[in-house]
């Protein structure tokens, strides 16, 4: 009897927040779908032009960073002639 | 399309273990061109290079994970192993800072007055703010688990509301903890015991903000539906990361805070 009223309760909590809740949809079958599609992308670029686009900053960062830290170094290890 | 004959995870090439690794070069040698020409852009850049490897990185093994369904009995069983050995390797690393703390303070040398805590050092009360934290990360200890009972039985309120309990409780503790250090009539400063206390309590501080973070992801992803009853690993391995964080603390506790005042 107790499992019934349990139930009760659970079934109006719930239809009383779904309206609140309707964007938390499960979402998992179509990610499933997506990243299983059969299209020769790699798993980091499978998700869309935001994947591509955070790729691209991060590598232009990568890139830049190599770039100034051996200037940085290089800089570093030059005697500085004093005036 | 060729498919494995085999239940293993062949990856798919990625770019962010060479981020990561410049990532590294990065921080490291920015933090010497911060100390020797007072600028902090090479360090930065080291840093958000890292945070983006980090969500990148983490983001590709979910999709692998619970979206390619990679992670097959087998495969879990290697990412089980990975985490117990990281975590291991973390037991050594907090185990120096404890062997530091009672070279000094088994023995204390006449530049400290012979005693321990050294002379001129008020230590803190264990038995205030100390044993609230105790208390705090204890309860925690309980909430993840309780989290993780309800994952298993598929109770999706309680487990997102119980985990949300175990971050709070995180949270609290890092704010409590950080009161302590601002009001400590000590600082790192202060000889030994300012330099074992600090360097002790501060890394644990930062494992356990690592640790909360590791379970806000873990909160995200309940909510999404990415665990199942049956299959929810990355919990499983922020739960033991978060009693790992637990122990160190009553660890710290005992040696540093009690038995060290």
């Amino acid at each position: 009897m107790f499992r019934h009223l349990r139930t009760l309760q659970q079934v109006s909590r719930r239809t009383l927040s779904s309206t609140a809740r309707r964007q938390l949809e499960n979402k998992v079958p179509h990610k499933q779908k997506m990243f299983q599609e059969d299209n020769g992308m790699p798993v980091h670029l499978k998700g869309g032009t935001t994947d591509a686009l955070l790729y691209r900053a991060t590598m232009a960062l990568t890139v830049f960073g190599c770039g100034y830290v051996l200037y940085a170094l290089i800089d570093a290890a030059l005697p500085k002639k004093k005036d | 399309m060729a498919h494995q004959a085999h239940a293993y995870h062949m990856v798919d090439p990625s770019p962010w273990p060479l981020t990561g690794a410049i990532a590294a070069l990065l921080m490291t040698s920015g933090l010497a061109i911060w100390f020797h020409f007072h600028s902090t852009v090479l360090m930065t850049l080291g840093l958000i290079l890292l945070l983006l490897t980090m969500y990148q990185w983490w983001r590709d093994i979910i999709r692998e994970g619970t979206f390619q369904g990679h992670h097959t009995p087998p495969v879990q069983k290697g990412l089980r192993y990975g985490m117990i050995l990281f975590i291991t390797s973390e037991v050594f690393f907090f185990l120096g800072f404890f062997w530091a703390f009672y070279h000094s303070s088994l023995a204390p040398t006449p530049e400290l007055g012979g005693c321990w805590p050294p002379t001129g050092i008020t230590p803190l009360d264990p038995f205030e703010v100390p044993l609230l934290n105790t208390a705090v990360l204890l309860a925690s200890g309980v909430t993840v688990t309780w989290a993780h009972h309800s994952i298993m039985e598929g109770e999706r309120k309680q487990a997102i509301q119980s985990l949300t309990l175990t971050i709070l409780l995180g949270l609290y503790f890092t704010a409590l903890q950080a009161t302590e250090y601002y009001e400590a009539p000590f600082t790192i400063a202060d000889g030994v015991y300012g330099s074992t206390f600090f360097v002790a309590t501060g890394f644990h501080g930062l494992h356990v903000i690592i640790g909360s973070t590791f379970l806000a992801v873990c909160l995200l992803r309940q909510v999404q539906y990415h665990f199942t009853s049956e299959h929810h690993f990355g919990f499983e391995a922020a739960a033991w990361y978060w009693h790992f964080v637990d122990v160190v603390w009553l660890f710290l506790y005992v040696s540093i805070y009690w038995w060290g005042s």
